[in-house]
């Protein structure tokens, strides 16, 4: 089916060709018929394979006939002698090579030459590779044939370093050849494995979790590997440094396997005599189980919101009067089963809430994805692709690269490098978006004037601006986060900063007070409500219009919006689930202008004493 | 300049949608394809769907008789004979290239070589739900038990029951066919996921198998088989959905290719456009570059899209330069169809239905 260019012809050649067609199908029909009274009759023979190949040759994905080919080719090996069935097999090998010739993507053809590989009394693997080296000297990226070298290297048991050595071959000529990268990458775990004993194979577990991927510790390449490939990857990159291959397989090596499991937070409140619990992934409640002085407790688990089956955070309410008297001492676990993990609090005498996490710094949450292997590895990889962006100052790969590399190293030490990186990679962003009239003269970033000031700008990758807006928020964020922990308070302040989303929500259970305001956030999405400590909330000078996160907040009491899109009554109803709401600041919004609005707004609040329209 | 600006104006008004050739395409898809198409008989089936459900997005299904259409589809299942022994045979066929006699009703014929094909019992079904049928002479049981003898121990499905390749192609139409009947006793969905993450790659795109290379239409059946199973963000991490979605939005050039340093085509905009939605971030995309390039596909003579500009249309990339439902592939309307037919089944049974 895929691409024909369009050739176009006379009236008489037309003619010409329907005729020819015509005959074509006569004989098509007549060869299908026999085939299949044959194969009816049970006629395993050389006829056999002569009709089929008329058909196969003009329509290899004629999948029945591969197999009445191969059962007659299994009748053979039984009533011939070895020689004669090598020679049958041979055969059938060049009758292949042909229909790959004319069709060099079909799976039929591919899928039976393995087949035939698989049964040949006296396999030539040499003519194998042979076939796709040609093959792959045509088309670089068919699959297919990538798919059948493997395939042949493996039964034929070529070693690992020799088709390593192919790879740098391919590589060599062609920098550019992707799928001559991805064929090393799974070669390369395989002859330089990170650790010199594999472990065993886990045991086949009955949880729900997910095995491990590829891209877990055992497929991963020792230390000393690696340098080489950063050089071998290097010289790829500075020589075409617009080709995505090489930085795909740059940002692998430099990458490393997920971190451990673990329950990230806890927080038990007696006020509200409730337990909430973060983890380092969104998992539902089933195996979670809380233990409250040595006594395994009957609770029921529930999501922050009901959109949520899987979540990382999860509450739970004890039975009134267990931990609501100051005067006692209480000690309280959580187990996460499937993992074999648990978390434990002790709730002190006088004191009305507690917690214990693990920071974002002990988890090295914020690593970004990086090795921590060596951080004179990761400097001089870093000092590699500065040097080349002196060269190519707009190439979206090297910012990208360099973004990743500084956060590896020190988040917060490079965070104005990061940023105007940002800013060269999503400048159209910044460009097209209207600056609102009503958003007061502070609001407009230091980013806004600089391209005013800065006619020469261009785009480097205005394509994905949105993507690269909302990277950047997760990046300040994740800093935001980190400077919070280092001052040890449970504020969470990040304005300014042409936030487009919100995200490490998990991350905020403690928060008592966070400052959004002028930012360009357009909702507080429903994983707002993870943040179950929150007692004023900021976000003045934003585009929101959505606060389904606002929602059973049990500590909630301000609430300020002013210049933002909230429009309707009904945008409103979720904060009514919240109790203890006693300011509300809706000045600047639409929805001020609603009939009524005052009115309304006491009936669906009764528990705000100061509202401000 | 001004003059740069206009030619770009003008560019722009002569790239319109002509739909009425879209379905006059479709229709002619639906009644003689050209002999380059000669390979596609045994898969007749799915070219059928890409036409109808290209109508049916172009709101145009009723230049086509239904009934008659509905017919033919039904022709096409393979049933169980008396005595039930071909069960695990059991499904759609491609067309009637095998030769079986027409029939649209039971027992089955028995036929040594006769048997369902796992894309041809999605693109049936789905076509029967576009056309409003009710499914009430699909044997379910018997499309189900086709499906299990089609799965293999690593979770992969062969195409028919003699074997063929197995990868992941094969998961997604029989995630498809499951959802759709709403029964999933028709796969071992644990097995299937493990060879969905054994196919993610080192770039954090999905290859049809383990060890292979990262493809936009790979990708695209790894994800919406984890979602019609309601199953993504189980099997996935949220720091593999963020890889993915980057590697997956560094695939658009304009419109959007398949795997680095290939040209676009306009059916990817389908695979790695669906897979954006799925995973949120279809915003991310840039709308007009897209609609560009597919509009520089179209046939303004005969209709449809080709996969190149200056190439031939073809129904597979007229339909997927359109846009439908991100994980099921069919129109709103027909998703919605299926959803409110799911609603009797369960309703009638009195039981929710037999989901893992």
């Amino acid at each position: 089916m895929h691409g024909r260019v369009k050739v176009k012809s006379t009236a008489q050649q037309e003619e010409e060709k329907r005729k020819e067609r015509e005959k074509k199908l006569k004989v098509y029909l007549a060869a299908r018929d026999a085939c299949f009274s044959k194969r009816k009759e049970g006629i395993w023979d050389e006829g056999a394979l002569q009709v089929t190949q008329q058909l196969l040759s003009s329509n290899p994905d004629f999948g029945t006939l591969w197999n009445y080919r191969r059962e007659t080719l299994m009748h053979l090996e039984t009533v011939r002698d070895e020689d004669e069935v090598q020679k049958i097999y041979e055969a059938e090998l060049s009758f292949l090579e042909s229909c790959l010739k004319v069709n060099p993507k079909s799976y039929g053809s591919w899928h039976h030459r393995g087949w035939v590989s698989n049964r040949l009394p006296r396999p030539d693997w040499a003519r194998e590779l042979g076939l796709c080296d040609r093959c792959l000297s045509l088309d670089d990226r068919n699959f297919h044939c990538w798919d059948y070298r493997r395939v042949v290297v493996k039964m034929s048991g070529v070693p690992v370093d020799q088709e390593l050595a192919f790879t740098d071959r391919l590589i060599g000529s062609n920098f550019s050849n992707y799928s001559s990268w991805h064929y090393r990458s799974t070669l390369l775990p395989l002859l330089h494995p990170e650790s010199p004993e594999e472990p065993a194979p886990p045991p086949r577990r009955a949880s729900s979790s997910p095995p491990p991927s590829p891209q877990s510790r055992s497929h991963r390449v020792c230390e000393e590997q690696l340098l080489k490939e950063y050089e071998l990857v290097q010289n790829a990159f500075f020589t075409d440094p617009n080709d995505q291959s090489a930085w795909f397989y740059y940002r692998w090596l430099l990458g490393r396997a997920e971190r451990e499991e673990i329950i990230s937070c806890m927080f038990v409140s007696r006020e509200e005599e409730r337990v909430s619990v973060a983890f380092s992934r969104a998992v539902n409640s089933a195996g979670l189980l809380l233990v409250l002085d040595g006594q395994p407790q009957r609770v029921e688990w529930r999501s922050v919101h009901p959109r949520f089956k899987h979540s990382p955070v999860w509450i739970c309410d004890l039975a009134p009067g267990t931990i609501s008297d100051v005067t006692n001492e209480h000690n309280l676990t959580v187990h996460w089963m499937e993992k074999h993990t648990h978390r434990d609090c002790a709730l002190y005498t006088g004191r009305t809430e507690s917690w214990c996490r693990d920071s974002a710094t002990d988890q090295e949450l914020f690593r970004s994805d990086l090795s921590v292997e060596k951080t004179s590895v990761l400097q001089s990889e870093l000092q590699s692709c500065n040097q080349l962006r002196e060269l190519e100052p707009l190439n979206k790969w090297c910012l990208l690269t360099i973004i990743l590399l500084m956060r590896a190293l020190d988040p917060l030490g490079y965070e104005k490098e990061t940023l105007a990186h940002f800013q060269t990679l999503e400048v159209s962003r910044a460009k097209t978006r209207p600056l609102d009239a009503e958003q007061e003269v502070g609001s407009l970033t230091s980013s806004f004037s600089f391209f005013l000031f800065s006619p020469s700008r261009q785009e480097v990758d205005s394509m994905r601006s949105a993507y690269y807006g909302d990277l950047c928020s997760k990046f300040m964020i994740e800093n935001t986060i980190l400077k919070m922990e280092y001052a040890e308070v449970r504020v969470f302040s990040i304005s300014d900063k042409s936030l487009t989303t919100l995200c490490h929500l998990d991350q905020l259970l403690l928060v008592t007070h966070i400052n959004l305001s002028s930012n360009q956030l357009h909702r507080l999405p429903p994983q707002f409500a993870m943040l179950q400590c929150l007692e004023v909330l900021e976000a003045n000078n934003n585009s929101i219009e959505n606060l389904e996160g606002v929602y059973h907040l049990p500590k909630l009491e301000e609430v300020l919006l002013k210049n933002n899109k909230i429009s309707t009554l009904a945008d409103l109803e979720p904060l009514a689930s919240c109790p203890k709401l006693k300011r509300l600041d809706l000045r600047g919004n639409p929805v001020t202008q609603v009939a009524n609005v005052e009115a309304e707004l006491t009936a669906l609040l009764p528990s705000v004493v100061d509202l401000l329209l | 300049g001004s003059s740069q600006e206009e030619s770009q104006f003008e560019e722009f008004e002569q790239i319109d949608f002509l739909g009425d050739r879209h379905v006059r395409f479709f229709q002619r898809t639906l009644q003689v394809l050209p002999e380059r198409y000669a390979s596609l008989e045994t898969t007749r089936l799915t070219i059928i769907f890409f036409a109808l459900s290209g109508l049916d997005v172009l709101d145009a299904l009723d230049v086509i008789d239904r009934n008659t259409m509905i017919e033919w589809i039904y022709s096409l299942q393979v049933l169980p004979t008396e005595d039930q022994a071909n069960l695990s045979r059991c499904g759609f066929r491609g067309s009637s290239h095998i030769g079986i006699p027409y029939s649209t009703k039971g027992p089955g014929v028995l036929h040594p070589y006769d048997s369902g094909h796992v894309a041809m019992t999605y693109t049936g079904l789905c076509s029967l739900l576009i056309l409003g049928d009710d499914l009430s002479r699909v044997n379910k049981q018997a499309c189900l038990a086709g499906l299990r003898a089609l799965q293999l121990e690593d979770g992969s499905f062969y195409a028919v029951p003699e074997g063929s390749e197995n990868d992941i192609r094969f998961i997604y139409c029989a995630a498809s066919i499951c959802y759709i009947l709403d029964d999933w006793s028709g796969m071992d969905i644990q097995k299937a996921i493990e060879y969905i993450r054994g196919s993610l790659s080192y770039d954090s795109g999905f290859g049809q198998g383990a060890g292979r290379e990262s493809h936009g239409g790979w990708t695209y059946c790894a994800i919406a088989s984890l979602c019609l199973m309601g199953r993504l963000e189980e099997a996935l991490s949220q720091r593999e959905l963020d890889r993915i979605r980057r590697w997956c939005i560094m695939r658009q050039q304009s419109g959007f290719h398949g795997r680095p340093n290939k040209p676009v085509d306009t059916c990817y905009s389908f695979w790695v456009g669906a897979t954006l939605e799925l995973l949120d971030v279809f915003q991310y995309t840039n709308f007009d570059k897209n609609r560009r390039f597919i509009l520089s596909t179209q046939d303004r003579l005969v209709g449809g899209f080709a996969k190149w500009p200056d190439s031939h249309p073809d129904p597979l990339h007229a339909y997927l330069g359109l846009k439908v439902h991100p994980a099921l592939n069919i129109t709103q309307r027909a998703f919605q169809h299926v959803q409110q037919l799911q609603q009797t089944w369960r309703g009638s049974t009195g039981s929710c239905s037999r989901q893992h």
